[in-house]
């Protein structure tokens, strides 16, 4: 009798649940912006940076009134979705947004996740924003995705060049944890700096995501002897413990990156061996980082209590988001609307000191403006901070 | 087969193809197919995994099978054009084709032993598939078109999936068919002959060799039929996210077919099933839950393990009763 | 090639120890912990917290790592484990409770101690350097033997304490040892609590090299699954044997197959498959363990 009364009551408050999610507030104007992406696991680190920098500014902008589009004023409420960096569960989680009515949707963070989704936002009508580089994603007769960040074939070649003109490299190696971003980025990075007219020594040795020491791993690419080791793709965590074992087995060469980093992370995992390291940021070094931005840092460190340095290239998805439906108010539940706003887009860029400009780029790559523009930040590891190095602009 | 039986089917068929479809129309919940879907697709690859503890193996490696009939397919598809109904059969067969050459021998190995090399197994998958050309490496492969038509003899069985309105309807409909297919087969498997001589593997190896039973010939041939379902549900999901990258099934999905088998009850057919079902919806519905929905989900399964350590379906055994 | 024999003892000194803990709890319960690798990661966690958050130095830390992980480890087996082993009809039932409590750990690590990787500064500077031969930095140095003096002390304890005698009963003959009057319960719980305190140490020993972050513990756990099969499972000299065996593998195969990308881990585990296939017990184990 009793086991009845279980499964009843299981099944009950499965019903009871259902129906609490499936039932909508009734309250003022929410604009909903949807978040996929892996907040749990191994790369948690970059959907959480992600999915908290939306909440942030999406609770500043709440608390300044909302946001004016049109003629309605909104609250931003953002809908995250942990798809445990599973495509299949990202698929679910789109699917989850769409029946939320969502039409702006920022992420995946990998290439799988923001490939497996694609049926499903172009069946429902929603934009995405990825963080992942594949270039069909955002080439025609792909129309829905906008790459949320700079991609590793435009801002590789341009540090390449800059350390080729500067630092006087010739010789560069490649390496790669053996999974698809990275080997991926490799190649892409690989075939720029042949390109450049570099000479590629090393760009076979892979690693695997959970190596604990890369000792081993490194030591046929320190005895290529490059000038430059990039390190393509990798994560927050690995770095680190790279640039360490590559200093302590007497590597004395440039090392850099193309993906955004944590200076903290970096202090603790290598300290003064990670001095010179060369990776891509967004807009918060001293030198670039607006009031706003420094707000948003602030805010961002109350909130959440520390702050992360992968945020500062995460803060402008949402904020294109935002301002492409103030241009275009029709775009709110239309992304037909939204694709013809943007070839004509410009706002500024509040983000970044002097005049700099929120637009949609991508032409060269794609073939069509799928690409949000957001400064090429290339930034050099000193001592617990970043320097700007220089910064470039993607067309 | 007794009437309360048969009506319990009966009930079970109607509920899977008309109520929830019904259902889903009346509560506007559209999303639902997609999970629905991945819950009877996910079903039926636990359903292989079931087959294996049925003989007394742990499988941890049924996402290797999963990735290698979504391969299979996708290849097939998109490099020799083969109609996607074809390459479902063709990308299950391939899967307990390999399961044999793997299984022979590797189902000597017994309790531990066969599951950590059976999960080790998915990882090998992982790598070959980023290795070989032939699966584009890194890159995957990406843009498969849709399901195409079906027809024999003229006559239109399946219609072209791209000129659907709802292909979500579609998929689930299919997909709810391979999975009613699938624990069809189980289910009279398990109460044939075959399945009385899985049994006696279960409990005692030694015993059922020397009274004459070809255990070698015995497991092999559910590991096969186990490998089948998971190439069945590889190449359906490729078909739906009509996508594949090596990490399309990984370890995680290994694991979690295992644990779908545990959560339902070993001991039971529509075990995995129901496991699947709470495992996989229960953790759609946690999203609520937002920051702490791990912890919810994990302790729930804590607690369940601990009020029911032998599954779900345990709460049918009558007292004292047993199977 | 000293190099590659000096990577291959580093990497073995402290896979070794983090399999022992493991091959510990499976060879006393029959419980293959799948939250082994949650709880390396914890104790690094703890460590760091002690250390860097706290200024403490780093003994108070491992220590630290130590007891946490050892009331953890107890409090598992006590109200966890033992009763649904009591319960469940079959041995494997307990897969589900090990995932679920890595599953759970994973989620109060990320509570705790967040997303971000981390790691405490380097113990000792300097490198050491033979001629360019071999390059080791001292910090390795010294991590390793500590974890190699921490494996010898293992032994040392299982080989002649009482409670180390008393375990290596029970692993050998639960039915027997219980008859002989040893306390099943008791000592089911020290073990699981000293599985789960070596898991720890690991975490707090490497957290000063290679840093910690909440998405190591699965992996960890499976690559420990690897030693204790190569080594053979429940028995403490195959765990570091196993352990040993698999750093070596990886230092020499990440250096010859360099060239060909990928494949390292390939063919180390196809090595493994067809090891097993030939000695379906590991090397020391027990059939059919």
């Amino acid at each position: 009798m009793k086991r009845r009364v279980f499964l009843g009551t299981t099944g009950l408050s499965l019903a009871l649940a259902l129906a609490a999610t499936t039932s909508a507030w009734a309250e003022n104007a929410k604009l909903k912006i949807g978040f996929v992406g892996v907040t749990s696991g191994p790369a948690a680190a970059w959907g959480i940076s992600n999915q908290r920098s939306m909440e942030t500014r999406a609770a500043w902008l709440n608390e300044l009134g909302g946001v004016k589009i049109g003629d309605t004023t909104y609250d931003v409420e953002i809908v995250p979705f942990d798809d445990q960096k599973d495509p299949k569960r990202a698929i679910a989680g789109m699917e989850k947004m769409a029946q939320d009515g969502i039409h702006y949707v920022v992420g995946p963070n990998v290439d799988d996740g923001a490939a497996a989704v694609r049926p499903v936002a172009e069946q429902n009508g929603i934009m995405y924003f990825p963080y992942a580089f594949p270039k069909e994603l955002y080439a025609p007769p792909a129309s829905n995705a906008i790459l949320g960040m700079v991609a590793n074939y435009q801002s590789g070649p341009a540090i390449y060049k800059y350390l080729m003109e500067n630092k006087g490299v010739k010789k560069v190696a490649f390496i790669a944890g053996n999974e698809s971003d990275p080997l991926s980025q490799r190649d892409s990075g690989s075939a720029a700096a042949k390109a450049l007219g570099l000479e590629v020594v090393s760009d076979s040795v892979t690693y695997q995501m959970d190596t604990t020491d890369f000792t081993p791993v490194l030591l046929p690419v320190i005895q290529a002897a490059p000038d430059l080791l990039v390190l393509s793709g990798v994560s927050p965590a690995n770095a680190p413990q790279l640039i360490r074992s590559a200093r302590e087995l007497g590597y004395t060469g440039l090392i850099s990156t193309e993906t955004a980093q944590d200076a903290a992370v970096l202090q603790e995992g290598a300290g003064d061996l990670a001095n010179g390291f060369i990776s891509v940021g967004g807009a918060s070094t001293p030198e670039l980082a607006s009031d706003t931005m420094k707000e948003f840092v602030k805010r961002y460190t109350e909130k959440f209590g520390e702050y992360n340095d992968e945020s500062n290239t995460k803060v402008y998805a949402l904020e294109y988001i935002i301002e492409t439906l103030k241009a275009n108010p029709k775009a709110i539940d239309s992304v037909d609307e939204f694709k013809k706003t943007i070839d004509g887009f410009e706002a500024p860029n509040p983000f970044m000191v002097g005049d700099a400009k929120l637009k949609y780029v991508g032409t060269t790559s794609f073939g069509q403006k799928r690409q949000v523009s957001v400064p090429l930040v290339v930034n050099e590891f000193k001592d617990g901070k970043f320097e700007t190095l220089f910064v470039a602009q993607v067309d | 087969m007794t009437p309360v039986r048969l009506l319990g089917i009966g009930a079970f068929l109607i509920g899977v193809f008309v109520l929830v479809p019904l259902f889903i129309r009346l509560s506007g919940r559209w999303d639902l197919y997609y999970t629905l879907t991945s819950v009877a697709l996910l079903s039926v690859g636990a359903a292989g995994v079931w087959l294996t503890f049925y003989i007394g193996r742990i499988n941890i490696g049924q996402g290797a099978y999963a990735l290698l009939g979504g391969y299979v397919s996708a290849i097939l598809v998109t490099q020799w054009g083969v109609s996607f109904w074809l390459t479902l059969p063709l990308a299950a067969l391939t899967c307990s084709a390999v399961s044999v050459l793997i299984g022979l021998p590797i189902l000597r190995l017994r309790g531990v032993y066969f599951a950590m090399v059976t999960l080790v197994l998915t990882e090998v998958a992982r790598l070959t598939a980023l290795a070989l050309p032939i699966t584009n490496g890194a890159k995957g492969i990406t843009s498969i078109p849709l399901p195409g038509k079906l027809s024999i003899f003229g006559l239109t069985l399946i219609p072209d999936f791209a000129t659907l309105e709802n292909p979500k309807l579609a998929f689930y409909l299919m997909a709810a068919v391979l999975m009613v297919l699938t624990y069809l087969v189980l289910w009279r498997m398990v109460n044939s002959r075959l399945g009385h001589l899985c049994r006696s593997l279960q409990q005692n190896e030694e015993l059922s060799a020397s009274i004459g039973v070809n255990t070698a010939m015995l497991r092999v041939l559910a590991y096969a039929i186990s490998s089948f379902f998971g190439g069945l549900a590889g190449a359906m999901f490729v078909a739906i996210s009509q996508s594949i990258y090596p990490s399309s099934f990984a370890v995680s999905d290994s694991v979690n077919f295992m644990l779908y088998c545990f959560l339902g009850g070993l001991g039971y057919v529509f075990g995995p099933l129901l496991g699947t079902l709470l495992l996989y919806f229960g953790w759609d519905l946690l999203s609520v839950a937002k920051e702490y929905q791990l912890l919810i989900y994990s302790g729930a399964m804590i607690i369940l393990m601990l009020v029911l350590p032998n599954g779900v379906l345990s709460l049918l055994d009558r007292k004292g009763g047993q199977k | 090639m000293e190099q590659i024999i000096a990577n291959g003892l580093y990497l073995g000194a402290q896979y070794a120890l983090i399999a022992l803990g493991l091959t510990l709890i499976f060879s006393l319960m029959n419980v293959l912990n799948f939250a082994h690798g949650q709880m390396y990661v914890f104790g690094g966690f703890v460590t760091y917290t002690v250390v860097a958050q706290f200024k403490l130095p780093f003994v108070v830390g491992l220590l630290a790592s130590a007891v946490v992980l050892a009331v953890m480890g107890a409090l598992i087996e006590k109200f966890l484990f033992r009763p649904v082993i009591r319960k469940s009809k079959r041995d494997e039932s307990t897969m589900l409770l090990a995932a679920g409590i890595a599953f759970f750990l994973d989620a109060v690590i990320l509570l705790l101690f967040g997303e971000k990787q981390r790691g405490v500064p380097k113990i000792v500077n300097g490198v050491f350097n033979w001629d360019m031969r071999i390059i080791m930095p001292y910090d390795r140095i010294l991590i390793g033997l500590l974890a190699i003096a921490l494996i010898v002390a293992f032994i040392l304890f299982m080989q002649y304490s009482r409670t180390g005698r008393a375990m290596r009963a029970l692993a050998q003959d639960r039915v027997a040892a219980e008859l002989m009057g040893v306390d099943v319960d008791r000592y089911s719980m020290i073990g699981f609590a000293l599985g789960a305190m070596l898991a720890g140490l690991v975490g707090g020993l490497l957290v000063t090299i290679t840093g910690v972050n909440l998405g190591m513990g699965g992996p960890t756990s499976i690559k420990a699954f690897l030693m204790i099969m190569i080594g053979g499972a429940g028995v403490i000299s195959g765990a570091i044997a196993g352990g040993f065996i698999l750093g070596m593998m990886e230092s020499v195969g990440l250096t010859v197959l360099a060239a060909y990308g990928d494949v390292t881990y390939l063919a180390i585990f196809a090595a493994l498959m067809i090891f097993l296939a030939i000695r379906p017990q590991g090397l020391m184990g027990k059939p059919w363990g």
